[in-house]
């Protein structure tokens, strides 16, 4: 009844940790995923969903070097990529380029644009400014924060500048506000620091322990979605990062990640290492309120949680809306199933 | 009626009965003329006395109706009847010419006696006449002596008011000194008019030496008045006598109504001791007694004094009842006051009940001195107020101990004592600090609806109400505070004084699962005694007039602590797989973990390293089920074997499940095992995501392989679904094949042997 058997799947061939949508594809409702294999050649597979939503067609099939740790879609040319590998000690970034070669299915190699190379310890994640064509890119790994110019036509990637976050911080991700190009809220051991990039420092911080995951809400500025290892999923406004604005229980074991729907406010999507994904629905808090609800919540909230995926084999690591057809998602369980699902029969009438 | 018809009226009978009946009822041949023709067409027998009478018609009417028997019987009849209309006939004429004849006797002899009169009557004006000339001359002469003395007598008169205005001072002096202030007041007011208009000219001195006089009478009076020994009715008449003189007497009530106040004042003190006075009674029975005795032996001769006071101004001044009944109400308001301030101080029913008496004999006094002042009301609703109050202080002193039962617990926590089982303790303390303090505090107002005195039997609805309110917020509050204890509340900013001791957001774990338990304590044990206990005793059942519904809704409380437990024990299991998850971590993030090259000496670091790690891991384990497990036993063995069933119902559902699919995160009861089961397969999630995120060389393999192997064996004691933990260490070997780049597993007797001596040294 659940999860599967409504949505659409489909089987990589090895484990896999990361899916992304094809923001820039707006003829049809793509995503883009990378596998995880210590032993095996890994593979990056664009999918496509059907016109008719029934079925998960495989663009492409393409091979990569190494495992895949992260994998971004470029918002703005759907032939780019970026993907964070390793392979035992060794770890890299790099930018892909898709080569034209439509409708053949026979692994042909993906052209390397430019090699984030600067980093000297883990890279964690490589961040696009989500909301349209910018030419810069961060990419974090646990020490710094890297600010890249790229150029796509050029195939440069030049470091632009770059900053420490301090020695006991381990970063451990982040993510870019889609409503000032300037800041970005990266996650750490202790707290979520929030930087502007401009002058490459830590403007304000939450803090809060055990920060897994991090999204800005697309619909409304100033709010973030934090999702933790045992608390579940917390929802501030950055103007008072002290408490947090509402609380989601989260998952039974680590919440891992968690997605703010890009077109309808308050729908968050979270996944988790107890082989689920919950569909939660916060009701809207203005912004004179908050503090009530805050002090009555627990007596008068209607229950967030809209519905529970849960045909799930392994844990889910990532998500990804669909930007094109925002009542779909994607979900990636480790055992490298994909399912693309519908939210619609869940959203409450109006 | 019939009429003889043998014989014809003739013309004279017709004549003569004419005459009878114009005689004797004039109004008869005019009526009866009308419906002659009527009675000519329709006659019957009965005509016969009609005026129209036909005797012919009769006649024949007669004949042709009757028979000749009939016809002779009516013969007889008539002949009888005429018969006696003739001796009728008869004596009426005799009658009336007697009558006649004396009339005229009469008229004969009137006028005689007429004859004479006039000449009488003309010797009788003339006579009159006479009379009159004479008076009319002695008046004459009379007329000027008579103004003569009439004059003389006002003269007189005024001499005598002006020798009395000379007199009045020494007249007001003797009635000084005899005391008779009525008297002089009455002199010196008749006076007064006199003074008014000739004071400033000729009775000058006169004047003067009275006002003197007047002056010493208002003195002495005002004295009088002030004081207290003079009787009630003496005063009052001072004070009317006063205000005839014109005195302010306003001024004078002023005065004497500031020294009321006063002594009330000052009452208030004498009050405040006996409240301590009965205060000392519960510490010291003994000494206490005789002190107490004679202050409330003091109040209440004040309280009489004060009563008497109240009676006399109400009989003096007129019109100052609104004023005494404000003064009678601020004596009970300050009592009140007093009693609210007690309240503040914890003090026990006891204490309340007495002062509460003390009030209301106080009160019933005043009432009868001052019945308009409806004083009992007043009472009444401070009297509320002050019960409600008490009720409130009672349980917040209640959370108090709570409270402090807790902060005991964090105190003890953070000096690090070396109890056996502080967390034990710490359970005990704070359970008994809810159960009794509440059965306490229940006992306490038990007393209060025992109580007798009248006052607190109309109070008694309002106390049950009150009670039952007053436990609900109580348990409302606790919530609160539990929420606030563990940190998983941010708002309560006004309670933020009840957990002063608490650091931040570092909650002890131990504490937490403590809540947990007082949570599921409080649910089935604490709620439950409390509910009966108040259904004997503080049901509204007596109580008419309250359709508010019982305020006491336990299944609510119930309900709010179920979900608190569970609240608690997801905390407590997230506390504590946090912290392995956190060790866990660690361990895999040194850096060298994983490293191609180190194969040789550094496996033999990692090897202890990790054993020591997994002992660590199992130590941290192991101490939590030591401490917890002394809390919990309790309450496993208070609970009810229908729990016991629940959690046997709860086996069978996962074993039901393995089958299928190892369910891992199912819910978790309120028991050891299925804390340390959930906790444990939490953390060994946790363990399978993290190394999910290492990459492995062989050795690191090894040693995972060897710790799964030695956790195999040391978790089976510890963890109730053996199944599930089995099965979680599987897939952790699993993951960790999956990240090696060179799995090559160790051989068992290899693997046998390192955990055995591994775990004898442990042992050890």
């Amino acid at each position: 009844m659940q999860g599967g058997s409504t949505g659409v799947g489909y089987g990589l061939k090895y484990q896999a940790r990361c899916i992304s949508d094809v923001k820039a594809d707006t003829d049809h409702t793509s995503f883009l995923t990378g596998t995880l294999s210590l032993k095996e050649e890994n593979e990056v597979h664009l999918i496509r969903l059907s016109s008719g939503g029934t079925e998960l067609i495989c663009e492409g099939l393409f091979s990569h070097p190494n495992e895949i740790w992260d994998l971004a879609s470029c918002p703005f040319d759907q032939r780019i990529f970026s993907t964070v590998f390793s392979s035992g000690e060794s770890y890299g970034a790099a930018i892909w380029q898709i080569p034209e070669l439509y409708g053949q299915l026979n692994s042909p190699q993906l052209e390397r644009i430019a090699s984030l190379d600067a980093h000297s310890s883990k890279i964690k994640c490589v961040l696009w400014w989500p909301t349209g064509r910018h030419d810069k890119l961060v990419s974090i790994d646990e020490q710094n924060l890297f600010l890249w110019s790229i150029d796509t036509s050029k195939k440069t990637a030049q470091v632009q500048s770059q900053q420490s976050a301090g020695m006991l911080h381990y970063l451990s991700g982040g993510a870019w506000d889609a409503h000032d190009v300037n800041a970005v809220a990266l996650t750490c051991e202790s707290s979520v620091q929030l930087w502007d990039l401009r002058t490459m420092k830590t403007t304000n911080s939450i803090q809060h322990a055990h920060v897994r995951n991090v999204d800005y809400d697309t619909k409304k500025k100033y709010m973030l979605v934090t999702a933790e290892d045992e608390s579940g999923i917390h929802i501030w406004d950055l103007r008072k990062p002290k408490f947090p604005v509402s609380e989601l229980p989260g998952h039974s074991h680590w919440t891992w990640t968690v997605k703010c729907n890009p077109e309808y406010e308050g729908l968050i999507l979270s996944a988790g290492t107890d082989s689920a994904v919950n569909l939660w629905l916060v009701p809207p808090t203005s912004d004179d309120s908050a503090l009530d609800s805050l002090v009555e919540s627990p007596t008068r909230r209607v229950e967030p949680l809209l519905h529970s995926y849960t045909d799930y084999e392994d844990s889910v690591y990532d998500l990804a809306w669909s930007s094109r057809e925002p009542w779909i998602f994607a979900s990636l369980s480790y055992d490298g199933r994909v399912v693309v699902e519908s939210i619609k029969p869940h959203l409450p009438k109006k | 009626m019939g009429v003889e018809d043998g014989e014809p009226l003739d013309e004279k009978a017709k004549r003569m009965r004419d005459l009878l009946s114009s005689f004797y009822s004039p109004d008869l041949p005019s009526a009866s003329l009308r419906p002659n023709a009527s009675f000519s067409r329709f006659a019957t027998l009965d005509t016969i006395n009609a005026t129209s009478f036909d005797a012919d018609h009769y006649m024949n009417l007669l004949v042709q109706k009757a028979n000749l028997e009939e016809l002779l019987k009516k013969h007889v009849e008539m002949a009888s009847e005429i018969k006696n209309l003739d001796t009728d006939l008869q004596t009426l004429v005799y009658e009336n010419y007697n009558k006649f004849i004396s009339a005229t006797d009469a008229i004969k002899r009137m006028k005689n006696n007429i004859n004479g009169m006039e000449a009488k009557m003309e010797q009788l004006t003339e006579k009159m006449m006479s009379v009159q000339s004479r008076s009319d001359g002695v008046n004459t002469s009379l007329l000027a002596k008579r103004e003569h003395v009439e004059k003389l007598h006002c003269t007189r008169n005024l001499l005598r008011k002006v020798q009395f205005i000379y007199d009045l001072p020494t007249r007001l002096e003797k009635c000084i000194k005899s005391e008779a202030y009525a008297d002089a007041v009455k002199f010196y007011t008749g006076a007064m008019p006199i003074f008014k208009a000739y004071g400033n000219s000729s009775f000058q001195d006169c004047k003067r030496a009275s006002e003197e006089a007047v002056g010493i009478i208002v003195k002495n009076l005002q004295g009088k008045v002030f004081s207290d020994s003079e009787s009630i009715k003496a005063r009052a008449e001072a004070v009317m006598l006063l205000n005839q003189l014109n005195f302010p007497v306003e001024t004078l009530k002023l005065k004497l109504f500031e020294k009321l106040e006063q002594f009330l004042l000052d009452l208030h003190l004498e009050y405040k001791d006996l409240k301590d006075a009965s205060a000392d009674v519960n510490e010291l029975p003994n000494q206490g007694n005789v002190n107490v005795s004679a202050s409330a032996a003091a109040h209440e001769a004040s309280i009489h004094e004060f009563a008497e006071a109240l009676r006399a101004y109400r009989v003096i001044f007129l019109h100052s009842e609104p004023q005494l009944f404000k003064l009678a109400q601020d004596l009970v308001m300050k009592e009140f006051e007093a009693a609210h301030q007690q309240i503040k101080k914890q003090l026990c029913s006891a204490d309340l009940l007495a002062i509460l008496r003390v009030i209301w004999t106080d009160v019933l006094l005043l009432d009868k001195v001052l019945p308009g002042a409806a004083l009992p009301d007043f009472t009444m609703q401070a009297a509320l107020i002050a019960v409600k109050d008490y009720i409130t202080c009672a349980l917040s002193h209640l959370l108090l101990d709570i409270s402090d039962a807790f902060s005991k617990i964090l105190g003890m926590q953070k000096e690090g004592t070396e109890e056996v089982h502080p967390l034990q303790t710490a359970f005990e303390a704070s359970k008994k600090a809810v159960i009794q303090g509440s059965m306490d505090v229940l006992l306490d107002f038990h007393h209060l609806l025992n109580e007798n005195s009248e006052l607190l039997l109309k109070l008694r609805g309002f106390t049950m109400d009150w009670v039952q309110e007053g436990f609900q917020n109580f348990f409302r509050k606790v919530h609160n505070y539990f929420l606030l204890l563990c940190g998983k509340s941010n708002s309560a900013s006004q309670d933020r004084n009840l957990i002063e001791g608490v650091p931040g957001d570092k909650v002890p774990a131990g504490l937490v699962l403590v809540v947990a338990q007082l949570c599921h304590f409080i649910e089935n044990s604490a709620i439950p005694r409390i509910t009966e206990e108040i259904a004997s005793s503080f049901s509204g059942g007596g109580v008419r007039g309250f359709e508010y519904g019982p305020a006491f809704v336990p299944a609510e409380i119930c309900c709010t602590f179920r979900a608190d437990g569970e609240m608690f024990l997801h905390l407590y299991i997230k506390m504590r797989t946090q912290r392995i998850a956190v060790i866990l971590k660690k361990r895999f993030t040194t850096p060298n973990w994983v490293k191609f090259e180190a194969i040789g000496a550094e496996a033999k670091q990692i090897l202890p390293q990790g054993l020591h790690h997994k002992h660590h891991r199992t130590d941290s384990n192991g101490s939590t089920t030591s401490s917890r497990g002394s809390t919990l036993r309790d309450s496993r063995m208070s609970r009810s074997n229908t729990q016991k069933a629940r959690s046997q119902l709860l086996e069978a559902h996962l074993a039901k499940l393995f089958k299928q699919k190892m369910e891992i995160f199912t819910k978790t009861e309120n028991t050891q095992e299925s804390v340390i089961t959930t906790i444990l397969k939490l953390s060994l999630k946790s363990l399978q995501e993290l190394v999910r995120f290492q990459t492995f060389n062989r050795s690191g393999f090894q040693q995972i392989q060897l710790d799964i192997q030695f956790l195999k064996s040391t978790l089976k004691d510890i963890a109730e679904d053996e199944a599930a933990v089995d099965f979680l260490l599987d897939e952790v070997i699993e993951a960790t094949t999956e990240r090696c780049l060179d799995p090559v597993p160790l051989e068992p007797p290899i693997l046998d042997r390192l955990v055995n001596a591994k775990l004898t040294k442990t042992s050890q």
